[in-house]
């Protein structure tokens, strides 16, 4: 398929295969049905779909969004329907597209993330696991499993132990060094790295001196994040030899390009979505469209070209 | 690959502000124009709103669907909107030819069933928005189809009279229209709730429906009275939204489940408009 003019886009994130670097980011985008009126989603490098747990989840009780400087906070609290829902409901549907399919999970205690991950080992229409460890662990006091170097090494260890399919490790950006975090998953087996997942917040109402959020505190997303994310995927990229999927802020082309200069692989697209449905696709034109420009004919002579004096 | 097949996509449009002005102290009415396929659009269903090329606010406002109009120039849009915090403040400046960013129509609208006879609309404030339109929608399909709708009674309550919004359509498209405000400057004084429960006896768990739409108080007090006599009422629920489709559950809203697990259900997809006994009321 590929003709003179139309760059190579083709990634390998650790084994899974994909068309073109512009994935959608988890909980940002359904299950597929919300965005199928204004996407075509077989344009798409991957879909990862909302964080799945164990068994479904309600969530948190509303409000659980409100609009920050460039950005916003949500607390939704991972409602989802659950893996086995979502294997029986949701997976058909996405299974006829042709695209990656990546599942995100999540869990309270390492046996939920082991679960999670068995139960959809063998499932055919999966191309990988996203493996979020932002949430707190119910065990350790509610401490992020990602903020914690054991744990981290734990969780990836054993999920990796019971599945055949590729793992990206999910990063939280809420630690102190976020390399250290991508060593020691990336030593327990993970394929690739994604960062970074929303940053911990706060906003208070100051006529009701109530907090905004039912939750109190929230993850912040959207272009106010992008220099902090982009930072850390830089840092992660030097440490690590694993592919590093780089995720926040990302609202065009011009903000996908810096993280794959800055050594990103692929990217996700979250926030964006939700005030241009059609920014995977306008990201991905814009980023081809970059390659053309500037005579780039593969995309791996785009990706860590970062130019330090 | 049963997905593959081509269809045409939706998108943002760009619609143009063809007339906007203040139709009572902090309160607009914007007219844009919108494609042809909006007129598809039933009451109850409603837009997300950016003033284009601009990034600050940052998400999308939610709004019903005000009026639809179509004419040889094309479609028009009417949204009615009151002025409260930073994205209606920034909306309310906007001129005429001024342009903005329209997702929709989105969401479920009202839905009439076929065996009721008496309508009752219950407006609180800007709540009308969507009331409006579905008056003068049942007006028209009780004329053009001989339906058996026998009467559409409106109660519209505001905090003043200066605030009483769309009366000459509403007492245009409704069999009556009965007024409140809560400083008696107009018709009954007191709240439209109030009013509404003094009327009760006019309707019955058969013949009757209700739909309701205003500040959440005020719906909770009606959904409270329905329930009591068993009338059958649809509401048209808020929160605050992002994507306006369903995928960020951000505009969650909490429904009864069987189970002891809370459920919530999505204001922007599953609704706007549920079934008032669906719905956990807060305590009032
Ligand atoms: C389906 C739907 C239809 C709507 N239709 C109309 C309409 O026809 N006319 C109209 O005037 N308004 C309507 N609204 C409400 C409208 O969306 C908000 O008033 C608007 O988003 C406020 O934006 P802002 O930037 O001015 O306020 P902000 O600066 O964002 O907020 C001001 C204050 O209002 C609160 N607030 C903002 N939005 C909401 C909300 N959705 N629910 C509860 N509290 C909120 C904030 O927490 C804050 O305290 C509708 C809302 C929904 C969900
Ligand atoms: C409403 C919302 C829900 C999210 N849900 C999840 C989730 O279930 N699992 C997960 O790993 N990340 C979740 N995220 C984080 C995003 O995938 C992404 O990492 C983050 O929003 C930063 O990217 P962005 O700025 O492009 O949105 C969510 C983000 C938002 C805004
Ligand atoms: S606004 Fe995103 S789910 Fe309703």
């Amino acid at each position: 398929m590929k003709s003179k003019n139309v760059p190579g886009m083709n990634v390998d994130i650790g084994g899974i295969e994909l068309k073109n670097p512009v994935m959608t980011a988890s909980g940002t985008f359904g299950y597929g049905e919300e965005y199928n009126p204004y996407i075509d989603i077989n344009r798409l490098g991957a879909f990862i779909v909302k964080g799945l747990s164990r068994e479904p989840r309600s969530g948190s009780p509303p409000p659980r969004i409100i609009e920050t400087a460039a950005g916003m906070l949500n607390a939704v609290g991972l409602q989802n329907i659950g893996v086995d829902a979502f294997i029986k409901e949701k997976l058909p549907y996405l299974s006829g597209f042709d695209v990656a399919v990546i599942t995100n999970i999540f869990g309270e205690t390492i046996d939920d993330y082991i679960r999670v991950a068995e139960r959809l080992n063998g499932v055919p229409g999966i191309a990988g696991l996203e493996v979020n460890i932002s949430c707190p662990n119910v065990k350790k006091g509610g401490i992020a499993f990602g903020d914690d170097p054991e744990t981290a090494y734990e969780v990836t260890r054993k999920v990796k132990n019971v599945t055949d399919l590729p793992i990206i490790v999910k990063l939280t950006p809420n630690v102190t060094d976020i390399t250290r975090i991508a060593r020691v998953v990336e030593e327990a087996g993970a394929d690739a790295v994604s960062l970074i997942n929303t940053l911990k917040g706060m906003a208070v109402n100051v006529e009701t001196m109530k907090p905004y959020l039912n939750n109190i505190t929230g993850g912040l997303s959207g272009p106010a994040i992008k220099p902090v994310a982009l930072r850390m995927v830089w840092e992660v990229t030097r440490e690590v030899s694993i592919p590093v999927i780089g995720i926040g802020g990302i609202m065009n082309a011009h903000d996908a390009l810096e993280f794959l200069i800055v050594g990103a692989t692929a990217i996700q697209i979250g926030t964006a979505n939700f005030i241009n449905p059609r920014a995977t696709m306008d990201v991905l034109e814009g980023i081809q469209h970059y390659m053309v420009e500037n005579g780039i004919s593969d995309i791996h002579d785009l990706i860590g070209t970062l130019t330090v004096e | 690959m049963t997905n593959t097949i081509k269809e045409s996509k939706k998108s943002i449009v760009t619609a143009r502000i063809v007339d906007h002005y203040e139709v009572a102290r902090n309160h607009f009415l914007m007219s844009l124009k919108v494609p042809s396929y909006f007129q598809a659009a039933v009451p109850g269903q409603f837009v997300m709103m950016r003033v284009k090329g601009r990034e600050d606010p940052f998400l999308p406002r939610p709004f019903s669907i005000n009026f639809l109009n179509s004419h040889n120039t094309g479609t028009i849009m009417g949204i009615l909107y009151k002025v409260i915090g930073k994205g209606t403040t920034i909306f309310s400046r906007l001129k005429k030819d001024d342009e903005l960013s329209v997702m929709g129509p989105l969401g479920n609208g009202f839905n009439m069933p076929p065996d009721r006879k008496k309508i009752a609309l219950v407006a609180g404030g800007v709540g009308v928005a969507p009331l409006s339109f579905l008056a003068e929608y049942l007006k028209r399909q009780t004329n053009a189809s001989a339906q058996g709708i026998e009467e559409i009674v409106c109660f519209l309550g505001a905090s003043t009279s200066q605030l009483l919004l769309d009366r000459g359509r509403l007492a245009d498209a409704c069999s009556k229209l009965m007024i409140s405000t809560d400083d008696g400057s107009d018709g009954y004084h007191g709240t439209v709730t109030e009013l509404f429960q003094n009327h009760i006896d006019s309707y019955t768990d058969n013949d009757s429906i209700v739909f309701c739409c205003g500040p959440d108080p005020m719906m909770t007090g009606v959904a409270g009275i329905v329930k009591k006599y068993s009338i059958p009422c649809q509401v048209s629920m808020e929160e605050r939204m992002a994507c306006g489709v369903g995928a960020c559950l951000g505009c969650a809203v909490r429904v009864k489940s069987h189970g002891d697990r809370p459920r919530y259900m999505t204001v922007c997809k599953d609704g706007p408009v549920f079934d008032s006994k669906d719905i956990i009321w807060k305590q009032a």
